[in-house]
């Protein structure tokens, strides 16, 4: 490619007395100004679940004279079971999710990305044709699908398509982060020997960690946050999801309970959060210093 | 010889491939297809289907207002959220790619909204902030301008959504980080050797080695912003109101299968939706010939 | 190559959708037969499902596990969600013939299910004895009957819309309570007084034009049709003309709030604007009374909620009931238990003191008689109830909404009157568009 080359010549004149300091500084503002704009919405959930119930919504400020532990109290214990179990089950549907995905994907891609096969236009097409349907219309044959086959109050449903690939999202973003590797590498593991398996595990997974990261972390937040799948699909309580159990504090027709609502919320994020912070940490800083050598 | 070599490749691959296939086969391509059925029939979801032939697309163009009225809001929303939602993901990328400190803390605030998901408690967000009394109005306020509720109001009903379609910037960010960290340290040094200043350097190391995952997130994020659904559930409280102004593509076809019992109509749609991506995607790849640039080409 | 592939895929879809229609259709045969008059054995497993949040869930696991308990052998899966999301998984339930036996309804909803005929008749289960309706008044079990005047849900809990009103506002602007038998005229005059001397902030009414309880309110309160027999639009185009224009001039004069202020509204009895002292009256159903006094209790030093009957008219009192009762579907394969349930949890005294009216006024006068008897009930749950056996009491109207009522009534209804508010259309426009579209999709 062309625009890879470089040539010598500047572009613009620059003048180089911008003080570092300075910039730093002018950086930091800014990030620290939009920071504020965005996480506003957050910060008051955050405020209003420590709130007593009267005072939850009616107020734009986040500070109150009479804070309370009371959402928290009520919200654990809300439905037949408490949150501990519905923690519990959304953590293993999870766990059981993004192994599945990373799986299924990272082979999948790799024979899209690396190998020649017959049809391998058509199956590639037929890859992206599967993320163009909206899902709401195959909700019913899927459901009627998994009926057939008797997987109700069961989390099969919600896992098994991830250990198969069904969600081509994962594979096309893993085909385009390996095919920005350079084709070199794998040629230097074949002269060395290395079979198709071994270039896959020892050199393009490694190398791909960024990806995976990715992956494991949308497919975290994906399956946390699912309210549909496991509403059609889990009907006992003791099967019951974190996202199911915030649904319930909210009723049209009866009494709502924001503050817990708004306090389970919270704790809901919790988990979310310290697996992002751990994913970074493992994955992309990981790569950055081991760097491409 | 090798005509051997790329048979033996085939098999490999179809090794590898043999997950996705079992779960297209079992899983996936049965229920498209009978989607696809019922997009010519009339299911109500409660009796068997009854096949009508074209009538359903027929009704579409010519007898629905909603419908088209579903479409401009879409093609609106798609048009607006997906090139700003690109240009910030890429900007706070760049920013939050390295030489600054506290870099993993700032990362994961940025990250937080988009972490919510389609959290119910969003509903109540949004308007604490784009309601009458909400925050903008209240900042607005100090300025002496007086302003009714931006969520409840037709006319401006569809930007709090794409606003809140660009707070959730963070997954469409974190795929951009992601590529950045792949581009290798030693092209940057090479080019810096070379006297190439940082912009230099951006547009003739970076921006092409970024092209797959630009392509990747152009593309994704349009087949979402066309697919856009959980927004404007959730602020809208599943109307797409005020007054249909947030009535995405996909709102409408949901409200159709689930609430109105027209699941073939809705299947109708959706394939008509199909039909457009994939002249989209078509034509994407098309271009992308010229534009992007992988590491394994030769 | 892309077409054979394609041609190979379209066979093996054709025959999974073939094995699904053909179950589903043998199904439909086998559920029927035996013990469709409720008798036999009380045993086995019952799926039952209801809409509610985490508090009605408490209260209907707590009669579910009585009934278990009174019945060796018997287990109950319960399923619960939020209303809107209860119905969308009713449906895809029904689509592949799992409709647990003993699932809740409305009438506003029941026809879209006896159209498709997915629900059993409990007339011949009421004839062998297996329900009782002895104790609930005819005008509430009629609410659950089909346009073939089956019974195909009986109701439980009878919910009604009340007009919701701030006494310490009405009190502060000096213009007291609406006399007894107050019509619409008496109603939006009164609110118009006490606009000017509410204090900044605050409306006389909401921008209620859109809502669809309020209009029936309106149409049975003047003695008007709703709907026909063959499940159309009733009412002339010119009542709806009127009655629209009446809530533009409120609106205009500022004495409602604005239609996007409006849509602001937290969802929720507890956090309405009427909740929040932000209206002096508004709609409000019967049981929002104590969660919604709960928070005005709050404001501004501790205001009051009272609720009235809806407005009168030539022909009385423009209270609807609105009942929530159980249904058994076709699909069931245990109908002696689900029937022997539903009869429980509607006229076993235990269990009525259990479930505390928390879904509407439980419908068995007796259990209702032991509740107000109770002393420990609050006094605004007895006002609640009061207030339903005044409204029972004059005998009101039974509604048989037509098929596809909720889905296209409701939202058309209030998407119109929208329209009207944000002068996208006249008022005559919306109504015109509005009978257009109402009309084709109701009834069939």
């Amino acid at each position: 490619m062309t625009t890879v080359s470089i040539t010598a010549r500047p572009l613009l004149g620059r003048r180089r007395t911008r003080n570092p300091l300075v910039i730093g500084l002018v950086r930091h503002a800014v990030l620290i100004a939009v920071l504020l704009v965005m996480l506003y919405p957050v910060v008051w959930m955050v405020a209003a679940s420590f709130r007593p119930t009267a005072e939850v919504m009616n107020s734009l400020g986040l500070l109150s004279r009479n804070y309370t532990l009371d959402n928290y109290r009520n919200g654990w214990s809300a439905g037949q079971l408490d949150f501990s179990r519905y923690f519990l089950n959304s953590i293993a549907i999870t766990a059981l999710s993004i192994a599945g995905n990373l799986f299924a994907c990272s082979l999948t891609a790799y024979a899209f990305a690396r190998l020649e096969f017959p049809l391998k236009r058509v199956l590639f097409g037929l890859l992206l044709g599967t993320m163009l349907l909206p899902y709401h219309v195959t909700l019913v044959p899927q459901y009627i699908l998994f009926n057939e086959l008797a997987w109700m109050n069961t989390y099969l449903p919600l896992v098994v398509p991830k250990w198969l690939g069904a969600e081509a999202f994962f594979i096309f973003l893993m085909v385009q982060f390996i095919r920005t590797l350079p084709r070199e590498l794998d040629d230097a593991a074949r002269i060395d020997g290395c079979g198709h398996w071994r270039t896959f595990s020892r050199i393009v997974i490694p190398l791909s960690l960024p990806a995976i990261g990715t992956t494991a972390l949308f497919t975290f937040i994906n399956s946390w946050n699912d309210f549909l799948g496991p509403l059609l699909y889990l009907n006992r309580p003791e099967l019951w999801t974190v996202s199911l159990g915030l649904n319930s504090f909210l009723d049209v027709t009866g009494e709502s309970a924001y503050g817990s609502l708004f306090a389970m919320s919270t704790l809901a994020l919790a988990p979310i959060v310290g697996f992002f912070l751990v994913a970074q940490k493992l994955l992309i800083e990981g790569v950055a210093t081991t760097g491409l050598k | 010889m090798k005509s051997s070599r790329t048979g033996r490749e085939g098999l490999t691959a179809y090794v590898f491939l043999s997950p996705w296939l079992i779960g297209i086969v079992l899983l996936t391509l049965g229920p498209m297809l009978y989607s696809a059925y019922l997009a010519f029939t009339n299911y109500d979801l409660l009796s068997p289907p009854r096949w009508i032939g074209l009538d359903n697309f027929r009704r579409m163009f010519t007898a629905d207002p909603r419908y088209l009225s579903s479409v401009r809001v879409t093609l609106v929303y798609v048009a607006v959220s997906v090139p700003l939602l690109l240009i910030v993901s890429m900007a706070l990328a760049l920013l939050l790619n390295k030489g600054i400190r506290f870099l993993s803390g700032y990362r994961a605030l940025f990250y937080l909204p988009s972490l919510m998901g389609a959290s119910v408690a969003i509903a109540v967000l949004w308007r604490q902030i784009f309601g009458g009394s909400g925050l903008v109005n209240q900042v607005l306020g100090v300025f002496g301008i007086e302003r009714g509720s931006w969520v409840g109001n037709p006319g401006t009903a569809l930007w709090t959504i794409v606003t809140l379609n660009l707070w959730a910037f963070g997954a469409t960010m974190i795929i951009f980080l992601a590529g950045l960290r792949q581009v290798p340290v030693e092209l940057h040094e090479a080019a810096a050797v070379d006297g190439a200043g940082p912009i230099r350097r951006f547009f003739s190391v970076t921006l092409p080695l970024m092209t797959p995952l630009i392509f990747f997130n152009l593309l994704l994020d349009t087949i979402h912003a066309f697919q856009a659904f959980t927004g404007a559930f959730v602020v809208s409280r599943g109307s797409g109101g005020p007054a249909d102004s947030t009535l995405f593509y996909t709102l409408y076809l949901y409200q159709q299968g689930f609430a109105e019992l027209k699941m073939g109509y809705a299947s109708a749609m959706a394939w008509a939706l199909v039909i457009v991506l994939a002249a989209f995607t078509g034509f994407l790849f098309l271009t992308a010939k010229r534009w992007v640039y992988y590491g394994d080409e030769r | 190559m892309r077409t054979r592939l394609g041609t190979t895929a379209l066979a093996c879809a054709a025959l999974l959708v073939a094995g699904c229609n053909g179950t589903s259709v043998t199904d439909d045969s086998a559920g029927g037969g035996e013990g469709q008059d409720g008798k036999g054995e009380i045993t086995g497993k019952l799926q039952l499902t209801f809409w509610g949040g985490a508090n009605r869930a408490a209260k209907t696991n707590a009669v579910a596990d009585m009934f278990v308990k009174e019945h060796a052998g018997v287990t109950i899966d319960r399923q619960n969600a939020d209303f809107g999301n209860y119905f969308n998984k009713l449906n895809i339930q029904a689509s592949s013939k799992t409709l647990p036996c003993v699932m809740q309804l409305q009438g506003r909803q029941l026809n879209d299910y006896t159209k498709r005929k997915v629900l059993l008749p409990l007339d011949p289960m009421i004839e062998s004895g297996a329900i009782k309706i002895d104790d609930i008044p005819k005008e509430v079990v009629d609410t659950g009957r089909g346009p073939d005047g089956k019974l195909y849900f009986l109701p439980y809990g009878a919910a009604y819309d009340a007009v919701g009103v701030n006494e310490t506002l009405a009190t502060q602007a000096g213009v007291g309570l609406p006399p007894d038998n107050y019509t619409w005229a008496q109603y939006t005059d009164w609110m118009t007084r006490a606009s000017a001397k509410l204090p900044k902030g605050t409306f006389a009414a909401g921008s209620r034009g859109g809502l669809p309880n309020f209009f029936i309110a309106y149409q049975l309160a003047n003695g008007k049709q709703l709907f026909t027999e063959d499940g159309k639009l009733g009412f002339t185009k010119e009542s709806l003309v009127e009655y629209w224009t009446m809530w533009e001039k409120l609106r205009k004069a500022g004495t409602s709030m604005g239609a996007d202020a409006q849509a602001d509204e937290p969802e929720g009895a507890e956090q309405g604007f009427i909740a929040q002292g932000r209206l002096l009256t508004d709609s409000i159903p019967g049981n929002a009374l104590t969660p919604a006094s709960g928070t005005l209790a709050t404001k501004g030093g501790g205001q009051k909620l009272t609720t009235l009957p809806m407005p009168s008219g030539p022909s009385g009192g423009g209270n609807a009931m609105f009942t929530s009762g159980f249904a058994i579907p076709t699909n069931c394969d245990n109908v002696p238990t689900a029937a022997a349930f539903i009869d429980f949890f509607t006229n076993d005294p235990e269990a009525g003191a259990l479930f505390k009216s928390d879904n509407g006024a439980a419908t068995n006068q007796k259990v209702l008689q032991a509740q107000l008897d109770d002393p420990e009930l609050p006094e605004l749950k007895k006002r609640e109830l009061a207030l339903y056996q005044q409204i029972v009491a004059k005998k009101p109207p039974t509604i048989l909404y037509p098929p596809g009522y909720q889905a296209t009534f409701e939202s058309t209804f209030t998407r119109s009157y929208e329209e009207i508010a944000f002068g996208k259309k006249t008022v005559e426009q919306a109504a015109e568009s509005f009978f257009t579209e109402a009309n084709a999709g109701l009834g069939g």
